[in-house]
């Protein structure tokens, strides 16, 4: 056996290299290791953080984007239904003023009637009475002071009563 | 052997050999020859050990001070592609819970071998694990410690795989388990160790050959094949260790 071990040229200097190997070893695992693990845990959880935010913040965005959208339109229809209520509130207000002229003109030709009617009466009484008052004096002038004035009047108002049926 | 061919490899013993002498500078003793009292060491694998261990240091100490989450320097982000390549293949031969708990000791295999493996390409210097005293303590320790962690995991019942499928394969099935840590340990030495040899034999090879095949191009072609080797083969350690825990630890056998 140590025949074997001199020719492959083994020797004591195997320990010395286990004891340097695991001096090294022991060395790196408490300066070295610690601080590699460390660093690599927190380069995957700041990763992971980042695209988790990156994710929401996206995820935000299109959030955003919808109620953006979304108010639009609304704000589109309210434009659209005010515009239909002015024309519609127009074209009624149009519709009263006419409505209204025409109550107006009416009114004011049936007044105009009215008036129209009222003057006539009026010139057909005072006409009564001129017609009476000349033929009082017609008759007068013709027949006599014979006849009275109180039956001369009798008999001119059966006359202009004759008279008055007739149509005019 | 004819003796024209016993004269030929004696020249280039003594080609290697000069070369030998020439690049030891630093004149350190030959193998085996110092001995503090407790047998005899090759002092300049243990020196060369620990000048990569202060290298290993330096690189992942300057690597890790002041990290930054956002904006990794170059060393940092070196470091950590490496930790997460060498955790995904633990991950996918262990499962997350063991890589996390054997994580440090495949990192520290690999930063230390591949540092081991490129520190003998510098002229003069060796690679420690170019002696088979390194890599065979490394393997010795992976297979105890793959034991060890079959025995945590598993209780008596790792017992159960020597004398599977049938008792009469309880010698076969011993070998198999002692020849993981020979096979696991010599491979990193032959690769590293032959590659230190051309290295030598080609800069013993530039005063004859300069003329003939352009002097030192083979040398740099093969030094930058070596870089390459080395690389390779401290993955190759590292991925047989996490093979070899996840073989021992697997929850069916």
């Amino acid at each position: 056996m140590g025949g074997i071990l001199d020719s492959l040229g083994i020797n004591q200097t195997l320990v010395a290299q286990v004891f340097n190997f695991v001096l090294l070893l022991i060395f790196l695992r408490i300066v070295v290791y610690p601080h590699i693990v460390r660093m690599l845990d927190e380069r995957q959880k700041y990763i992971e953080n980042t695209v988790n935010a990156a994710e929401e913040e996206r995820k935000q965005a299109e959030d955003l984007r919808q109620q953006y959208l979304a108010e639009m339109q609304k704000s589109k229809d309210e434009a659209r239904d005010i515009i239909q209520k002015a024309s519609k509130a127009g074209e009624e207000q149009a519709r009263e003023i006419i409505e209204a002229a025409k109550a107006e003109s009416n009114r004011i030709k049936e007044s105009a009637l009215e008036d129209i009617n009222r003057e006539k009466e009026k010139a057909v009484s005072e006409l009564r009475e001129q017609v009476a008052t000349l033929s009082i004096l017609v008759a007068s002038k013709i027949v006599n002071e014979k006849i009275t004035a109180d039956i001369q009047r009798g008999m001119i108002d059966e006359f202009i009563k004759e008279a008055g049926d007739l149509p005019c | 052997m004819s003796a024209a061919a016993e004269g030929h490899e004696a020249q280039s013993q003594d080609i290697l050999a000069k070369v030998h002498h020439d690049l030891n500078v630093w004149n350190f003793p030959d193998n085996g020859d110092v001995d503090f009292g407790f047998g005899p060491i090759n002092l300049k694998t243990i020196v060369m050990t620990w000048i990569a261990m202060i290298l290993v240091i330096i690189f992942t100490v300057s690597a890790t001070r002041n990290m930054q989450l956002k904006r990794p320097g170059k060393l940092q982000l070196m470091v950590e592609e490496v930790f997460l390549f060498l955790r995904g293949l633990a991950v996918e031969n262990l499962g997350t819970k063991k890589a996390n708990s054997m994580m440090f000791l495949v990192f520290s295999l690999f930063i230390y071998l591949l540092f081991s493996n490129l520190l003998g390409l510098v002229p003069t210097m060796m690679s420690p694990t170019a002696d088979v005293n390194t890599t065979l303590g490394m393997s010795i320790s992976v297979f105890i410690l793959a034991q060890v962690l079959g025995l945590y995991y598993k209780g008596l019942g790792y017992f159960k795989h020597f004398v599977q499928p049938f008792v009469f394969f309880l010698p076969i099935n011993i070998v198999e388990e002692l020849s993981k840590p020979l096979t696991h340990g010599f491979r990193i030495f032959g690769n590293i160790y032959a590659g230190e040899v051309l290295i030598a034999v080609l800069l013993g090879l530039i005063p004859i050959t300069a003329t003939i095949f352009g002097g030192f191009i083979a040398s740099v072609v093969w030094l930058s094949f070596s870089i390459f080797v080395g690389f390779v083969q401290a993955f190759i350690f590292t991925m047989l260790t996490i093979v070899y825990i996840s073989m021992s630890s697997a929850e069916s056998h």
